[in-house]
């Protein structure tokens, strides 16, 4: 199909590095300021399909080992076309350069960095051959393209007279992208890079959740499934929307149950509580229910003090971590909180209580303006003082337990204070063993977090008990 | 050609594997060389006579900082791919990578395996690799291609430094290294000592494929930060190494 081009393409050439010592000529890259590449949908009257128009010198006009200004602009139509494909297109111009033989392609945008070989060159390759094997990759690829045309600039005038509308329209698609929501699409994505530490865990990553180590976005995912589909990163198609608050999805579900061994059968997305998200050992961040308020506090692994509950970040780690779903801990990206849909199954911000500083100024512009000073951050040490803090902020979460006395809720209700140990209500369930009718408890190992600074930790302990009661001392 | 370096600290291995490098040039005057410093305490580009430039750990780190500042649809792997290029150096007679620190805090996991896949694919676009590695072979165990060609282990004359060959070889097994030939070379080694020195190597049970003997010239070299090039043809140590080379290349 490329007759005409005195080079060979295809994609064994991909990944082929041009070194300094063999480039006839570099467009773009670290040292060039004004470079970009740009698909653009238009009307089909204004593309001249199949069109290749070069402003400034060609290839070989070129000293060998010079470095200049670049930029391609397509131009395409077609009826099924739409604007939100404009960027997927872009993507893949990195894609068919590298397919050109002696031809090395980097980054995209306002990024990017071509080198072109001597050979190339030397046989006679030139800019509209480039645009030519785009043009027609591109419509191989694509059958929805009807008609595309390629301008290609070396003319540094013409290239800086143009690199400011790109910049806008990066901008604008960048803010769409920031915005994108787990309804808009129809498929999430998968990641079992951690299985070597956490062999159950499985990272459901989407639009409104990144995955927790905050390396993976829905992006990352996409192109990674993509370019490697056997590799950690997979397609989970969606399925039924099962409950939409909390983030439950079927085909979520099928994918959790397959990729954990069946250990963990459903997971919510959006909420930390009943059937919680797993956790495995790199999250950036804890997000830990208090019950004392009914709220949580946010904390970050970089965090090294104490926390209001009492509970350093490494001690909450143990209790989160290893892929097991653990309610009251959840393992999060810094970057979950800055989504729409952050505990949304919980009550979202109305729940939050407590977060470092740091982590405070990091996501500042996310919290709800009527949060924004009813969190506390470390000045507030301990649970007493969050307390004091939420009633004078008059927190949503004080107002709870505000209310006139017959309305109690029943955290501070005299009677559920005093709490059976049976289930413990924070402690790792799948720890535990309790055998059928008998008071015995099996714990090869297990912490119970407690609220007021002390932790009890049981090593291999067989209790018999007939009844564990934690009473809650009245201040 | 993959061939790897590896020694205990101080023993001389930035110097064998530099002259190594120097010595493919000379050989395959055609071929693309990429030299890989893998020793957060050698300075391969020092000797190979070339500028510093970023570490990949310096990439890592770049990228857990800033990675909410990416525009969301630049995926972490083409910006690592753009960055793994951009810290390469380019020089006359190799490229150079340089390896950096290790990992401090958080989770690496994923951009590990991002950084994994890019440097194997940038090790497949070169004809020879040599890779100044440290004692603990770190770099080696972690890139997906375990294949080394020749792994050369440095030793000078101190028992530490022999342990730590000993050492080495037993790694390379455990580590399940794909090592083709495994070559120990004693460097610096006084006159009128070889002897006792490989009967003290065979004790140990190892077997020194050659001997660097002591040079000064390479002694005032490292003093003054030249590089190996700049060393002059009467260099015993130089003519040893070059010896070495022609075995492996041949």
């Amino acid at each position: 199909m490329f007759e005409d081009i005195p080079v060979e393409v295809g994609i064994v050439h991909e990944g082929e590095r041009i070194r300094q010592q063999q480039m006839h000529v570099e467009f773009g890259g670290p040292k060039v300021p004004n470079k970009f590449e740009l698909v653009q949908m238009k009307d089909p009257k204004e593309v001249k399909d199949g069109k290749v128009t070069v402003v400034g010198k060609d290839l070989a006009d070129f000293k060998v080992g010079s470095r200049t200004s670049f930029a391609l602009i397509l131009h395409t139509a077609g009826k099924k076309m739409e604007k939100d494909l404009e960027p997927v297109l872009e993507r893949r111009i990195h894609d068919f350069f590298n397919y050109i033989q002696g031809v090395m392609h980097l980054n995209q945008r306002y990024d990017i960095w071509i080198r072109v070989n001597k050979d190339d060159v030397k046989k006679g390759l030139t800019l509209e051959h480039l645009g030519k094997i785009t043009i027609q990759l591109m419509k191989q690829e694509f059958k929805f393209i009807e008609k595309m045309e390629a301008f290609i600039y070396t003319d540094e005038k013409e290239i800086e007279s143009k690199i400011a509308n790109a910049r806008d329209i990066y901008e604008a698609r960048d803010a769409r992208a920031r915005t994108l929501t787990d309804d808009e699409v129809d498929e999430f994505y998968g990641c079992i890079l951690c299985q070597s530490f956490a062999p159950i865990h499985i990272c459901v990553v989407t639009p409104e959740r990144m995955a927790l180590c905050g390396a993976i976005s829905w992006f990352d995912a996409r192109a990674s499934a993509r370019i490697d589909p056997e590799g950690p990163n997979f397609v989970i198609e969606k399925g039924e929307v099962l409950d939409a608050d909390k983030g439950q999805y079927s085909g979520v579900d099928e994918a959790v149950d397959e990729k954990s061994g069946g250990v963990t059968k459903e997971i919510y997305l959006h909420s930390m509580f009943g059937l919680p998200h797993t956790s495995c050992g790199c999250f950036e961040a804890i997000v830990f229910y208090i019950p004392e308020i009914d709220g949580v506090g946010l904390v970050n692994r970089e965090y090294m003090e104490t926390c209001v509950n009492g509970l350093k970040f490494s001690q909450m780690a143990e209790q989160t971590g290893g892929g097991e779903q653990t309610e009251g801990f959840l393992g999060t990206a810094v970057e979950y909180f800055r989504s729409k849909k952050f505990l949304k199954g919980d009550g979202g911000w109305t729940r939050v209580a407590w977060m470092p500083k740091v982590v405070y100024d990091a996501i500042g512009d996310y919290i709800p303006e009527e949060f924004k000073d009813k969190i506390a951050t470390e000045d507030v040490k301990n649970l007493k003082d969050l307390k004091s803090f939420l009633e004078e902020k008059e927190h949503p979460l004080a107002q709870a337990w505000m209310k006139p006395a017959e309305e109690e809720a029943p955290v501070e209700a005299p009677a559920p204070a005093a709490t059976e140990i049976a289930p413990v209500a924070a402690a790792p369930g799948a720890l535990m063993q309790v055998p059928a009718g008998a008071p015995v408890m099996t714990l090869p190992a297990a912490t119970v977090p407690a609220g007021g600074g002390f932790k009890i930790t049981f090593k291999n302990a067989r209790i018999y008990a007939d009844k564990v009661i934690i009473q809650k001392v009245k201040e | 050609m993959i061939i790897a370096v590896s020694g205990k600290g101080g023993t001389g291995k930035t110097f064998v594997a530099s002259v190594l490098v120097t010595q493919l040039r000379k050989t395959f005057p055609e071929a693309a060389i990429l030299a890989v410093d893998a020793d957060p305490d050698a300075n391969l580009a020092f000797a190979l006579g070339l500028e510093m430039s970023r570490s990949i750990g310096d990439v890592r780190e770049q990228l857990l900082a800033e990675k909410d500042k990416l525009a969301p649809s630049v995926t972490k792997r083409e910006w690592l791919d753009g960055q793994v290029f951009e810290v390469t150096i380019e020089g006359p007679n190799c490229d150079l990578l340089i390896m950096g620190r290790p990992e401090g805090r958080g989770c690496y996991c994923s951009v590990n395996h991002l950084l994994r896949n890019i440097i194997d694919s940038a090790k497949d676009s070169y004809d020879h690799v040599v890779i100044d590695a440290e004692a603990g072979l770190e770099h080696l165990s972690r890139t997906t291609t375990r294949d080394v060609d020749t792994l050369v282990v440095v030793t000078d004359q101190s028992l530490n430094s022999l342990k730590t060959a000993c050492s080495i070889r037993t790694m390379s097994n455990d580590l399940k290294l794909n090592v083709g030939k495994l070559l120990v070379v004693g460097n610096k080694i006084r006159d009128g000592q070889a002897d006792l020195f490989q009967s003290k190597a065979q004790e140990m049970g190892l077997d020194i494929d050659a001997i660097v003997p002591f040079d000064e010239h390479v002694t005032e070299l490292d003093l003054e930060g030249r590089p190996v090039a700049s060393l002059k043809e009467g260099s015993p140590a130089l003519a040893a190494v070059t010896e070495l080379g022609n075995s492996i290349f041949s």
